[in-house]
């Protein structure tokens, strides 16, 4: 009898699970032609990136479309990866089972969390084609590949296989390909362009994986490349336990019955983070739980009086029981600088300004927010700015007004910081990107469809905050823009405008032309600094040039400085003017006295960088008189950073056994020597940079 | 009759005097410079002595200290230089042509015709010389003029001709050229007893078809809207060289008094050369505010932008006078205006049979 009984659960199981799929094929991303694309694209890059993480290799991904038929409508999906493969016995398992796998489990940040898997595409090509979906596997360890057609016997919920075999994989170089997946596939489906689109998809995944290097080859042969720009890989993120106030009731039951603790104190305190032995005591008592209780013993009572004193519902003597933060290192950002690049590859830009919030807790579940802002002339001015939302470095491409990433952009009044907004509200308007990303152990989505995150005020919060932040940093640079305009204005009104007047002035009246120089002092009344940074594509250098003009009517002597990349690696070159190194990223220049009418030229190169990582220099100076388009230098910060540098020089100083001097400054540079090829880790640079756009 | 126009050197003294003023800045290393009456409803008085509105005492000073007035400065040559070579060429052109030839000026070209206009206008107030000094002909024609007058047009090919507005015209009847002074148009004779503007050429179709201007011997003068200078001019000429008295007849909306200011008192924008343009005897006709309610016309709403102009009009000193503060409360009470051929409710011959007859009978016209 039982035998009958099990069977017919395992029959119900199978019907359900076919049948579950058809049903929910909106939730699981497949409801239209273009979509079901979308999502099987999704579903294997995800598990590539994911694979190669977790394998600590540096993922190459190439993916092809091709249109088989295109009036029917059928499409051959290619992706392959330079991942660890899959040894042969795991392949069916792999392809052939809904809900396969660990990730449901355990607690940490992982892509996949948020679909069913590579599975989905196997079912989805077999109900639209009829045909198997093709694995070649490659595995470190063996000298040739797996390749085996998968199937879904959907009766029996159980992957079927069939024309087995091993072959040599070999790469378009004749050389053997180490280890890695590719999985073929037919499928119904259409290939469109937009903005919602596999190219689309790939572009945002390219942007927070900055790590990977994605190859697209698209229906019409064109190939798109997304190159690596940059060699590190994400953080190896760990597992963490499940806090209590993320837990639910099933949960706590279902590890109460597993559990192989005997007493409830080291039941809680094992297997839950943020719980002491001090704070399960509590609980328990808040609970009114006997501490030596087994947890397999618990009633449906306990565990509902069990979770209200975690939720801080049930009080000891008044006071809900205290509990720790669940650890942080479960989250993996992508981190400001890698952003940058990421952003910067995929979209031409002057502004690029990112942000990694420190990592929070809501409900339980570690969180961490990451944005950044583009801004630039190669987008529209008139259209909304195109957000980019992404969790768990898995682009959101679908329901974005509904999300609560767009709503946190939205809650901004975007005008104050140099963007259109119709009444201050809603996406604004502007020839700019942003990009939010949100990192968690569990991204709550508002419904199966997984494209739009659920509302939760901590995580808004945190979104809202960053964007306030990179708002501020637009506005200086478009209120520096602004400036840099006017200062064109000015040189244009006396290099061309006031000449011009003056010449056809005394020709109609038939006098000598007249000289300018008191005109010209009149109408500036400043010395101006003009900075140019611009990538040299012959020289691979970044060439720097910074002009003093002095428009008054005295002679005048300054001290110029400049900021410049130097801890992220630049070297300085072709510097024919000399001077000296000032603190780490700052280097000063002392002029002779500029007599009414002259200027001075200083130019050098940087290399060691790659384009877009320098477009801009800013500009600084000692003297008395102002200048306009240069800050006046904050001697006090200045000693500060040197204070800090002499800090980590000092710790350092143990282990060199002598100093090695810089090249160009060791004239000058009286009072420091040592250490200063080890660049500091406090960012001398970017605090003076953040002095010097708020003067 | 003071005669409006300059002698070529005359002229070209003037526009050295503009050239001079930022020619010597530049010596003295200053920021070059044109002064230039302000051009407002601010800087408008009554003349006295004239009878119209002039530019009063206030000047504003255009310096190259920033890029938008310098660049000004630098058309305001070109164009000097431009008049120069049209005068000694004989030749002239119109302000539409100089935009363009604007195009070969380098830094000193124009961006809009608008631009182009407003610095002619600059250089007339600030060497007070009337453009056609300059050789530069608006774009807009004359109107038309029906009634039994007589003038004699020197035609291009240098021949006096002599024509009756009556009996040598069609029913389009006499085009005014742009040029209207003396060394062009002749007043001779007539057999009128007043002259009566009109802004519609629906209107002053309709008056000539009901043979208005033979019944109550009267000239006809189509304004076309805003009128052109050349309009004013000649309506100014008969209204002093044969001392007839000149009534207008317009819409009744803020839009309409203002043509009438110009006509009568001299517009803002020409107001250095209103004892040329203005007509101060003239007399508002109609549609007043009060005829509105008093022919019970059909009327429109007034628009907020009719409101704005009706609001400023209670400040501009040419409507200071009792008469004009009550039309114009009483418009902004009522909230209505109403088109001249809003009369055409009691049938085609109302305006000429009843409308026209009582208000010139109010005047002592009929």
């Amino acid at each position: 009898m039982a035998g009958t009984a099990e069977r017919m659960a395992q029959n119900q199981k199978q019907v359900a699970i076919s049948e579950f799929f058809e049903k929910n094929k909106h939730f699981l991303g497949f409801d239209s032609l273009v979509r079901s694309l979308i999502t099987a694209v999704k579903e294997s890059v995800d598990n590539s990136l994911d694979a190669c993480e977790e394998a600590r290799i540096l993922p190459d991904i190439r993916v092809k479309i091709t249109k088989v038929d295109d009036k029917k409508n059928i499409i051959e999906l290619q992706t392959e990866d330079n991942g660890p493969g899959i040894p042969k016995s795991s392949i069916e398992k792999v392809f052939g089972q809904l809900l396969f796998g660990s990730r449901f489990h355990a607690i940490r940040q992982s892509r996949g969390q948020q679909g069913i898997g590579i599975t989905g595409v196997v079912m989805y090509s077999q109900l639209t084609t009829g045909r198997k979906t093709h694995v070649r596997s490659k595995i470190a360890t063996e000298t040739s590949a797996a390749v085996v057609d998968i199937g879904l016997d959907t009766r029996k919920n159980k992957a079927t296989k069939s024309n087995e075999d091993r072959v040599l994989w070999e790469l378009p170089d004749g050389s053997l390909k180490e280890h890695g997946l590719e999985i073929t596939c037919r499928m119904k489906a259409k290939y469109q362009r937009g903005r919602q689109s596999v190219y689309q998809y790939l572009r945002m995944t390219s942007i927070v994986n900055p790590h990977a290097d994605i190859t697209f080859e698209d229906p019409d042969g064109e190939v798109h490349h997304w190159p690596r720009v940059t060699e590190r890989l994400p953080r190896k993120v760990e597992s963490i336990k499940p806090h209590p106030h993320g837990i639910h009731l099933g949960t706590l039951q279902r590890m109460c019955t597993e559990a192989t603790d005997n007493r409830m104190t080291s039941f809680l305190y094992k297997n839950f983070s943020g719980v002491s032995t001090r704070a399960a005591k509590e609980l328990l008592a808040a609970a009114e739980i006997n501490e030596k209780a087994k947890p397999k013993s618990m009633k449906a009572d306990h565990y509902r009086a069990l979770i209200e004193a975690f939720q801080g519902e049930r009080l000891l003597n008044g006071k809900a029981v205290k509990l720790l933060n669940p650890p942080t290192n479960c989250l993996s950002p992508i981190e400001e600088l890698l952003i940058k690049k990421g952003l910067s590859k995929t979209i031409d830009s002057r502004f690029v300004t990112t942000m990694t919030r420190a990592p929070t807790v809501t409900q339980g579940n570690p969180f961490q927010v990451e944005v950044g802002l583009i801004f630039g002339d190669g987008m529209a001015a008139d259209k909304p700015v195109e957000v980019l939302r992404f969790a768990n470095r898995v682009p959101l491409m679908y329901q974005q007004g509904g999300c609560l990433l767009t709503k946190a952009i939205e809650s901004v009044d975007w005008r104050q910081y140099g963007l259109d907004q119709a009444g201050g509200r809603g996406v604004p308007k502007g020839p700019a990107a942003v990009l939010v990303h949100l990192a968690s152990t569990n991204v709550q989505f508002t419904s199966e469809a997984k494209e739009a995150l659920a509302d939760n005020e901590e995580v808004l919060d945190e979104v809202r905050k960053a964007m306030l932040e990179m708002g501020r940093g637009l506005r200086k640079h478009l209120e520096k823009k602004k400036k840099m305009a006017k200062t064109q204005e000015k040189f244009e009104l006396v290099n061309d405008i006031i000449p011009a007047i003056a010449a056809k002035s005394a020709a109609i009246l038939g006098r000598p032309v007249p000289d300018l120089a008191g005109s010209i002092t009149k109408i500036m009344g400043a010395v101006i600094a003009e900075g140019e940074t611009v990538w040299n594509k012959e020289t691979k250098q970044t060439d720097v040039a910074i002009t003093l003009f002095n428009y008054t009517s005295r002679a005048r002597a300054y001290t110029i400085l400049a900021a410049w990349p130097e801890k992220d690696g630049a070297t300085m070159e072709g510097n024919e003017h000399g001077g000296r190194k000032e603190a780490t990223g700052v280097w000063a220049w002392k002029l002779e006295a500029l007599d009414p009418g002259q200027t001075f030229t200083i130019t050098y190169s940087l290399s060691g960088l790659e384009k877009g990582d320098w477009t801009d220099t800013d500009i600084f100076f000692r003297g008395s008189q102002d200048v306009i388009g240069a800050t006046k230098m904050d001697e006090k910060l200045l000693e500060e950073i040197r204070r800090q540098e002499q800090v980590l020089a000092d710790e350092e100083a143990d282990d060199e056994t002598g100093a090695e001097n810089e090249d160009d400054a060791s004239d000058n540079d009286v009072d420091k020597a040592a250490g200063e090829d080890e660049p500091p880790r406090a960012g001398g640079q970017q605090t003076l940079m953040g002095y010097g756009s708020d003067a | 009759m003071m005669s409006a126009s300059h002698t070529p050197e005359e002229t070209k003294a003037a526009l050295h005097k503009v050239v001079t003023e930022m020619y010597d800045k530049i010596v003295k290393g200053e920021a070059p410079t044109m002064t230039l009456p302000v051009r407002t409803k601010n800087n408008i008085g009554f003349d006295n002595a004239l009878g119209v509105y002039k530019y009063g005492k206030k000047r504003s000073v255009r310096d190259a200290t920033s890029l938008g007035s310098a660049k000004q400065l630098l058309r305001a040559l070109h164009v000097v230089e431009f008049i120069e070579e049209m005068i000694d060429a004989r030749k002239s052109s119109t302000l539409r042509e100089m935009y363009y030839i604007s195009e070969s000026w380098g830094l000193g070209k124009f961006s809009s015709q608008n631009e182009s206009n407003n610095l002619a206008e600059d250089l007339e107030v600030v060497t007070k010389c009337l453009r056609e000094d300059f050789k530069l002909r608006p774009e807009e024609d004359g109107a038309r003029m029906i009634g039994n007058l007589t003038l004699r047009e020197l035609n291009r090919r240098g021949e006096w001709m002599r024509i009756n507005a009556r009996d040598d015209v069609g029913d389009s009847g006499y085009g005014v050229p742009y040029n209207v002074e003396e060394e062009k148009i002749e007043l001779v004779e007539h057999d009128i007893n007043f002259i009566m503007a009109i802004e519609t050429g629906g209107m002053f179709d309709r008056l000539i078809e009901n043979g208005f201007d033979e019944d109550y011997k009267c000239g006809l003068l189509h304004l076309k809207g805003q009128p052109a200078r050349s309009t004013r001019r000649i309506l100014k000429r008969m209204s002093e060289e044969w001392d007839l008295p000149v009534v207008v007849f317009l819409d009744g909306d803020p839009w309409s008094f203002r043509i009438f200011a110009s006509i009568a008192y001299g517009a803002i924008k020409t107001a250095h050369i209103s004892e040329y343009l203005a007509t101060p005897t003239a007399t508002y006709l109609g549609i007043t505010a009060d005829d509105i309610e008093a022919y019970d016309l059909p009327s429109d709403d007034l628009s907020t932008r009719d409101v704005d102009a009706l609001k400023a009009e209670l400040s501009d000193p040419r409507f200071a006078d009792a008469w004009w503060q009550e039309q114009i409360n009483m418009m902004l009470e009522l909230g209505k205006k109403a088109e001249q051929q809003s009369l055409a409710k009691y049938g085609l011959d109302f305006v000429t049979d009843t409308y026209l007859p009582e208000k010139l009978a109010d005047l002592g016209l009929a």
